[in-house]
C-alpha cells in the first residue's frame, strides 16, 4: 500500500501540490481570523469576568455541532465552496483560542496585578504590559492546539464543494481508489505535523529573552504574518485570466469523466477557462441552488432526476415529457438542458447472487416474498426522492428489515461485505459486471428514463454561444455500454478520470 | 502643607466583618512611621487606602491635604511608591524594565532621564550595574528586594508605601537592607509608611510607630515613649519581647 501511496504521488504531483497549497490557504486564513477574533473575545471575558460563562456556553455549544451538519447550515448564507468551509473552520477553532486566552489571563498571578495597579497603571496597561506577556505561553499553546485541529478539519471541506486535500480523499472515497485516499489523507497529517514543528519552534523562541533574541523575533514575527497573509488571500481570490466557465459534477465516477471531457473541450476549443469543481457533495441537492445562485454555470444531470427533484413533479417520468421539461427549466429556472449524451443511467436492483438462488429471484415483484429478511442500501438521494425508497415499496409491496444509506461509493464494497443483500444500482455501473450480484428486471417498470444531458444556465449560453458547438458535438456519443465501460476503468482499473475521458475522446474523433 | 497623610474617621468592613471603625490617622510630612500589629489586624488594609487600591466603606483619606475621592488616582499611584511583600517584580521584564516601569509610565519619551534615574537608584540600594539587564528569576532573594526597593523609588516619589518588604529574606540580609533604608531616608526626606510583624525592626527604622490590635490603635508614639510609657498591656506586651 505504501508503494502505491507514493506512486500515486508522484505520478500526480502537480496535483496533490496544487491541492495541498489550497488546504494550506483555506487553513490559515481560519486561523487567522479565528486567533484576532478569538482573541480579542479571549481577552475581553477576562476582562469582563461575568461575560465569561455566557460567551464560554455558546462557544462550548457551537464546538459540539458536528462538522458536517454545520457546513450544510452554512450554505443556505454563504453558498457552496471555499468562503463556507472558512467560516466552519473559524467556528470551530475559536473554542480553543477563546478558552486558552481567557484561561491564560485569568491565571496570572493576582499579586503582580495588584502591584501593577499600586504603581498607577491604567487597566490598558496592565493588559498590554502585564497580563498578555504572561498569558503567552498558554495562549500559544492553545493556538498550537488549534492549528492542528484546523488543518485536520479542513479535509472535510471538499464534501461541499471547497478545495484542499479533501478533494483528493472525497475522491479516492468515490472512485474505489484507496491509494489516492491514503495519500491525500498522510499529506494532510504531514502538514499538520510541519505546522505544529514551526510552531514548536515559534514557542521556543518566544522563551528566549536576550535582547538581540527579541529583536530578531520581532522581524521574523512580521514576516511570518505577511507570508500567512499572502497564502490565504492567493486561496480565496484565484486568478483566471478571461472568462471562466463553472462546472460542478455529482461525487460519482461517471460524473468525473464527464466533467474531465466538458474541461478538455472547452478549454481546448474555446478562449474560455473552466474551473471544476469535482464531486459536490449531496449531488444534486446541493449542485442545484449552487446553479440557482450562479456560483455554477452547467453541470451534468438525468432527465429524470430533474423532472422529479428539481421540478418536483409527481408521477413517472418518460423521455415525451422532455419538451415541457425544457419549457419550464427556461421559464422557471432560466436554464436548459443541452448536449445529451445519448445513455441511460436509471436506476436498478440487484440482489447478491446467492440470495436470488437460494429464493429464486428474478423480478422486483418476486423481492415482496423475502423482504423483510433482507437489508437495503442505497444513497441518501434515494431516500428522498419521490422515486425513490418509499414508492419503490409501495408499487411492489415491500418491506425491508432494515435500511442502510450510505455514500454512492461505498455501495459495492457494502454488498459485496455482505452487509446489504438488495442494492441500488445505476445501469452504467462500473463494477455491475464485475461483482456478484444479479440484475433483477423491472417488470412493472416503475422506474423512469434517466438520460444524461447538460444543464446549463441560459445567460452563460448566450454569453458564450461557442458553447453550443461542443454541446452539439457531444449529443448521441456515449451508449451505455461505453458509459459502464469507462466507469470500469476508473472504478476497477485504476485509470484515472481524465485519461478515460481523454482516450474516448480521441476514438470518438472529437479532439486529435 | 505639614501633613502629608491623613486618615478621617475611617470604617472598613466585607459584609458584617468590620475591620476598621473611626479610624484616624495624621503623618507629617518626612515621618518614617512603622505600623505594626499582628495579623489581621488592618495595617495593610490602611496601607492601601492611601493609594487607592482599597476604598473605605466610610470616611476620608487626604493625601497632600486633599481628598483622593477627587484626585486622579492614576496620577496619585504614580507619585507614591509602594513595595510589598516578596517584592513582586514583573517576572517577564529585566532589572531596568522593572525599574523603569513607573518613569515609564510618567514619561515615556525621555530615555535618557529613564535611565539615569535606573542608575542611580541601582547605586543607591547596592545593585551592581551589570545586573540591569538579568531577569528576576537569575537573581538572589536580597538583590530581588532591592530591585524592589528601587522601583518603588525610582520616580523619586514624595511617599513611600512598604508592607513587609524584607519579610522573605535572611536575617543578615535584612539588616543590611533596614541599614540602607534608612539612609536613604535621611537622604530624601521622603515620607515613609512601613508596615511590619517585626517589633524591632518597627523600633529601629520608625521616627514613629503606631501599633494595632483588632482594627483599633492601641498606641501611636515615638519608639523611645513606646518603650518608656507602653499605653495598653498589648503594647507593654509588644515591647517587652
Amino acid at each position: 500500500m505504501l508503494q502505491n501511496i507514493w506512486s500515486i504521488f508522484l505520478d500526480r504531483k502537480e496535483f496533490f501540490l496544487d491541492l495541498l497549497w489550497e488546504h494550506l490557504g483555506i487553513s490559515l486564513l481560519a486561523i487567522l481570523i479565528a486567533i484576532l477574533f478569538g482573541g480579542i473575545v479571549g481577552i475581553l471575558i477576562s476582562e469582563f469576568q461575568r461575560t465569561a460563562k455566557p460567551a464560554l456556553g455558546v462557544i462550548n455549544f457551537l464546538y459540539t455541532i458536528p462538522s458536517i451538519s454545520m457546513l450544510g447550515f452554512l450554505i443556505p448564507f454563504s453558498g457552496i465552496g471555499n468562503a463556507t468551509a472558512v467560516i466552519a473552520l473559524t467556528i470551530y477553532a475559536l473554542l480553543p483560542m477563546v478558552r486558552n486566552t481567557h484561561t491564560g489571563m485569568t491565571n496570572v498571578d493576582p499579586a503582580i496585578i495588584e502591584a501593577a495597579a499600586g504603581m498607577g497603571s491604567t487597566r490598558l496597561q496592565i493588559l498590554w504590559k502585564i497580563k498578555l506577556p504572561l498569558a503567552m505561553p498558554v495562549i500559544l499553546s492553545g493556538i498550537r492546539n488549534m492549528v492542528t485541529m484546523t488543518i485536520a478539519l479542513a479535509g472535510i471541506a471538499s464534501f461541499i464543494g471547497a478545495g484542499g486535500l479533501g478533494v483528493a480523499i472525497y475522491r479516492g472515497i468515490t472512485t474505489n481508489n484507496t491509494a489516492m485516499t491514503m495519500a491525500g489523507s498522510a499529506l494532510i497529517a504531514l502538514l499538520a505535523l510541519v505546522m505544529d514543528l514551526l510552531l514548536g519552534f515559534v514557542e521556543k523562541r518566544m522563551g528566549m529573552r536576550s535582547i538581540k533574541a527579541k529583536k530578531e523575533n520581532r522581524m521574523l514575527a512580521i514576516a511570518a504574518l505577511a507570508l500567512c497573509v499572502c497564502i490565504a488571500i492567493s486561496t480565496m481570490f484565484a486568478l483566471g485570466g478571461g472568462d471562466t466557465i463553472r462546472i460542478a459534477t455529482k461525487p460519482m465516477t461517471e460524473q468525473y469523466i464527464l466533467g474531465e471531457m466538458l474541461d478538455i473541450l472547452i478549454e481546448g476549443d474555446t478562449d474560455l477557462n473552466v474551473e471544476l469543481t469535482q464531486g459536490v457533495g449531496g449531488g444534486t441537492s446541493n449542485i442545484q441552488p449552487a446553479m440557482e445562485s450562479g456560483e455554477f454555470d452547467l453541470y451534468p444531470e438525468y432527465t429524470g432526476t430533474g423532472w422529479n427533484m428539481v421540478l418536483k413533479k409527481d408521477g413517472l417520468y418518460t423521455e415525451d415529457l422532455f419538451a415541457s421539461m425544457q419549457q419550464e427549466y427556461q421559464d422557471s429556472l432560466h436554464m436548459q438542458w443541452a448536449g445529451m449524451y445519448g445513455f441511460n443511467n436509471t436506476y436498478g436492483l440487484v440482489v447478491r447472487n446467492e440470495i436470488a438462488q437460494k429464493y429464486h429471484i428474478q423480478t422486483y415483484s418476486d423481492l415482496q416474498k423475502i423482504s423483510k429478511e433482507l437489508v437495503f442500501g442505497a444513497e441518501y438521494d434515494f431516500f428522498e426522492r419521490e422515486d425513490g425508497y418509499d414508492a419503490l415499496c409501495k408499487t411492489y409491496g415491500l418491506s425491508f428489515k432494515k435500511t442502510m444509506d450510505m455514500d454512492i461509493g461505498l455501495k459495492y464494497q457494502a454488498i459485496s461485505q455482505d452487509k446489504i443483500d438488495v442494492m441500488v444500482i445505476f445501469t452504467t455501473d462500473g463494477q455491475l459486471s464485475v461483482s456478484d450480484v444479479t440484475v433483477l428486471q423491472d417488470d412493472k417498470n416503475f422506474y423512469p428514463s434517466y438520460l444524461c444531458g447538460n444543464v446549463i444556465r441560459s445567460e452563460i449560453l448566450e454569453e458564450h454561444p461557442e458553447l453550443m458547438d461542443i454541446f452539439h458535438r457531444l449529443t448521441d456519443t456515449i451508449s451505455d455500454e461505453d458509459m459502464a465501460q469507462m466507469n470500469y476503468a476508473v472504478e476497477s482499473q485504476d485509470k484515472e478520470p481524465r485519461e478515460v475521458a481523454e482516450s474516448f475522446l480521441k476514438d470518438a474523433n472529437l479532439i486529435k | 502643607m505639614n501633613t502629608a497623610i491623613e486618615l478621617k474617621n475611617i470604617k472598613k468592613a466585607y459584609g458584617d466583618k468590620v475591620i476598621l471603625e473611626g479610624f484616624c490617622l495624621s503623618v507629617a510630612r518626612g515621618e518614617f512611621v512603622t505600623i505594626i500589629g499582628s495579623s489581621g489586624c488592618g495595617k495593610t488594609t490602611v496601607l492601601k487606602m492611601i493609594n487607592g487600591l482599597i476604598k473605605p466603606t466610610s470616611g476620608d483619606v487626604f493625601v497632600d491635604g486633599e481628598n483622593i475621592r477627587s484626585k486622579n488616582i492614576i496620577q496619585l499611584r504614580r507619585n507614591i511608591g509602594y513595595a510589598i511583600q516578596g517584592s513582586v517584580l514583573f517576572p517577564h521584564m529585566t532589572v531596568g524594565q522593572n525599574i523603569s516601569y513607573v518613569p515609564n509610565l510618567l514619561n515615556k519619551r525621555d530615555r535618557a532621564r529613564t535611565r539615569s534615574a535606573v542608575s542611580k537608584w541601582m547605586g543607591i540600594v547596592g545593585l551592581d550595574e551589570e545586573l540591569k539587564d538579568r531577569y528576576p528569576s537569575e537573581l538572589s532573594g536580597g538583590q530581588q528586594q532591592r530591585v524592589g526597593i528601587a522601583r518603588a523609588l525610582a520616580a523619586s516619589p514624595d511617599i513611600l508605601l512598604m508592607d513587609e518588604p524584607f519579610g522573605a529574606v535572611d536575617e543578615i540580609t535584612r539588616s543590611q537592607l533596614q541599614t540602607e533604608l534608612r539612609q536613604i531616608y535621611e537622604k530624601t526626606g521622603i515620607t515613609v509608611l512601613f508596615v511590619t510583624h517585626d517589633i524591632s525592626e518597627a523600633l529601629k527604622l520608625g521616627t514613629k510607630v503606631l501599633v494595632m490590635d483588632q482594627g483599633i490603635i492601641q498606641q501611636y508614639a515615638r519608639p523611645d515613649e513606646l518603650m518608656r510609657k507602653p499605653a495598653t498591656d498589648f503594647v507593654k506586651q509588644l515591647v517587652q519581647l
